[in-house]
């Protein structure tokens, strides 16, 4: 059956792209339909930002380093966290979020139906542009950070950055999508929000933190059981801290694993899935 | 309206049958709150997990300054601060109140506050000492196990007037916190829509009522203006009284501006509902 369906109305990657710039627009449009509110979205992680540079530049003015990592290094990390918060936001966490939304009302149908595949649909329907400017924040923070540390960019940390920043975000959208999956079982997951905060702030800061006693259980967890601590940490530890090859690849590993599992989670929570008219 | 007569059920009977109707509209506020109490539980344990990364950061940050303190607090006292902002924030925030006001004035139902003898500020205070009730009672067990796990961290006073003069900026927190959230709720008279406003000034609140980090911190200037406006009384300064960073003179000064802010937010509020309710027509039926 699920062969039939894929063989028989198999489109090219180009359909997909297609398919993604027509959401783009139309979520566009939708956006700047309500203005004002865009607007205040925007202005609203503005003064977010200038709340959190405020207080790493407190910190940072009695401190020259936090484990390791001195000022511009850290800015160069907290750019990357903005970034890849503000990828995941503007592309998939609106749709998981809706996700749960449309198993209860049964909607859902009308997506299982389009001759496309059902992951793609459901992750990439809405864009929230809303949140997108905070990729271009965290990409000049990133920059600034950079300038500031006027240490050349080799084209082995590029490299090194790109795979683990793609990795990360595998990562992070991984454990969105099977949070989102399982509301097919429990129909209501208002906990969604929850976890994905909790997964959220462990990114936050650098995993050298957790070098406490007390802490390294909480590190291991975190880092080779459910891998939030990799995901910001390693693309910018690979920019302007040590590239570690061991840590690197692991990150890649975590990130394809992360990917397949949450794939077979999505393939099993659909076809568990019943509708709900009668 | 006045030509309506007032049934006799209805008649309050002075300040004691006000008291008695706000204290029936508090416990049945109570018996709906306590209905889902697993909720609050699995969202208190939530909580306490960014508070693990805030260990961890202030103790990375106290290690590579090299120095013992920061602007006169040690690492412990950060931590033990950061703990004690949740305490404040706990009697303070008021999650819904403004975005609930402005939408009863938005849908029109805030025309039963005409018609019915209640009055909006008194109904809605009741209404949230209940929720707060509901909420401290079932986070005093995490809680009291996260202070516990935690103990090493605090020194607490001995002196029984510091303890109630936490409890009094608590409380008076507790109250602030209403009047200020109620006040805001009114500008949706004025305004169609200001749930993103409130969202902002909820960012900035978080900020400036020291919730991030001790005011102080800041240095010079910049913390002694943090200290001027009234925010700090909703996290920072019941937490700088129990650590017993306030003299005498400074602890009841602190209690009595907060009493003035409380005052001026409630007259504000009062002006606000009259002039409102005076530019406000209800629709539908």
């Amino acid at each position: 059956m699920e062969g039939g369906k894929d063989a028989g109305i198999r489109r090219g990657l180009g359909s997909y792209f297609r398919l993604l710039g027509a959401f783009g627009r139309f979520s566009l449009n939708r956006e700047m339909a309500f203005r004002g509110n865009f607007l205040m979205k925007v202005l609203l992680e503005v003064v977010w930002l200038g709340i959190l540079l405020l207080f790493f530049h407190t910190i940072f003015r009695n401190t020259s380093r936090i484990e390791g990592w001195n000022e511009y290094q850290y800015l160069f990390f907290l750019g990357c966290y903005y970034a890849l918060e503000g990828l995941i936001e503007t592309l998939f966490l609106e749709n998981c979020v809706e996700f749960g939304e449309l198993v209860r009302t049964g909607n859902l149908d009308f997506f299982l139906l389009k001759p496309i595949d059902e992951q793609f649909l459901l992750s990439f329907r809405h864009i929230d542009w809303s949140t997108a400017p905070k990729i271009l924040i965290g990409g000049a923070l990133m920059g600034f950070g950079l300038w500031e540390l006027a240490e050349p960019v080799t084209l082995a940390r590029l490299g090194g950055f790109l795979v683990a920043l793609a990795s990360g975000i595998a990562m992070a959208y991984s454990f969105l999508l099977m949070l989102a999956s399982t509301a097919i079982w429990m129909v209501r997951n208002q906990s969604l929000m929850e976890l994905w905060w909790l997964f959220s702030s462990l990114m936050r800061y650098p995993r050298d933190i957790y070098e406490e006693p007390w802490a390294v259980l909480i590190q291991k967890v975190f880092t080779f059981l459910l891998p939030a601590l990799l995901v910001v940490s390693v693309p910018a530890e690979a920019m302007v801290r040590i590239l570690e090859p061991a840590i690197l690849g692991w990150t890649i590993c975590a990130g394809f694993m992360m990917l397949l599992a949450s794939r077979w989670v999505f393939r099993k929570a659909i076809r568990s899935y019943r509708s709900a008219s009668s | 309206m006045s030509s309506v007569p007032a049934l006799p059920a209805f008649r309050p009977a002075g300040v004691l049958g006000a008291a008695r109707k706000y204290l029936r509209i508090f416990r049945v506020s109570l018996v709906e709150r306590l209905a889902y109490r697993a909720d609050f539980l699995l969202g208190t344990v939530l909580r306490f997990l960014p508070l693990v990364t805030s260990v961890l950061l202030w103790s990375a940050v106290y290690r590579g300054s090299g120095n013992d303190t920061i602007e006169g607090y040690t690492c412990r006292q950060v931590i033990a601060y950061l703990l004690l902002v949740h305490v404040s924030r706990m009697f303070s925030s008021m999650p819904g109140l403004a975005s609930g006001i402005a939408r009863e004035i938005r849908e029109g139902t805030v025309k039963r506050y005409l018609v019915q003898p209640l009055d909006l500020q008194a109904h809605l205070l009741a209404y949230r000492a209940a929720h707060k009730v509901a909420y401290i009672v079932t986070s005093v067990l995490p809680y009291a196990i996260l202070f516990w796990l935690m103990r090493g961290y605090f020194e607490w006073p001995g002196e029984p007037m510091v303890w109630g003069a936490w409890l009094a900026s608590l409380l008076l927190g507790f109250l602030l916190g209403y009047l200020m959230e109620f006040a805001l709720g009114l500008l949706g008279f004025w305004f169609l829509e200001i749930s993103s406003f409130l969202y902002l000034v909820n960012t900035v609140s978080f900020f400036l009522s020291g919730h991030l980090m001790p005011l102080d911190l800041f240095g010079g200037r910049m913390a002694m203006f943090l200290k001027e406006l009234p925010f700090q009384y909703l996290a920072y300064f019941p937490a700088s009284v129990i650590l017993g960073r306030e003299s005498t003179e400074s602890m009841v000064r602190g209690l009595l501006v907060e009493c003035g802010w409380c005052l001026a937010f409630f007259v504000v509020g009062r002006i606000a509902l009259r002039f409102g309710l005076r530019r406000f027509s209800a629709f539908g039926g």
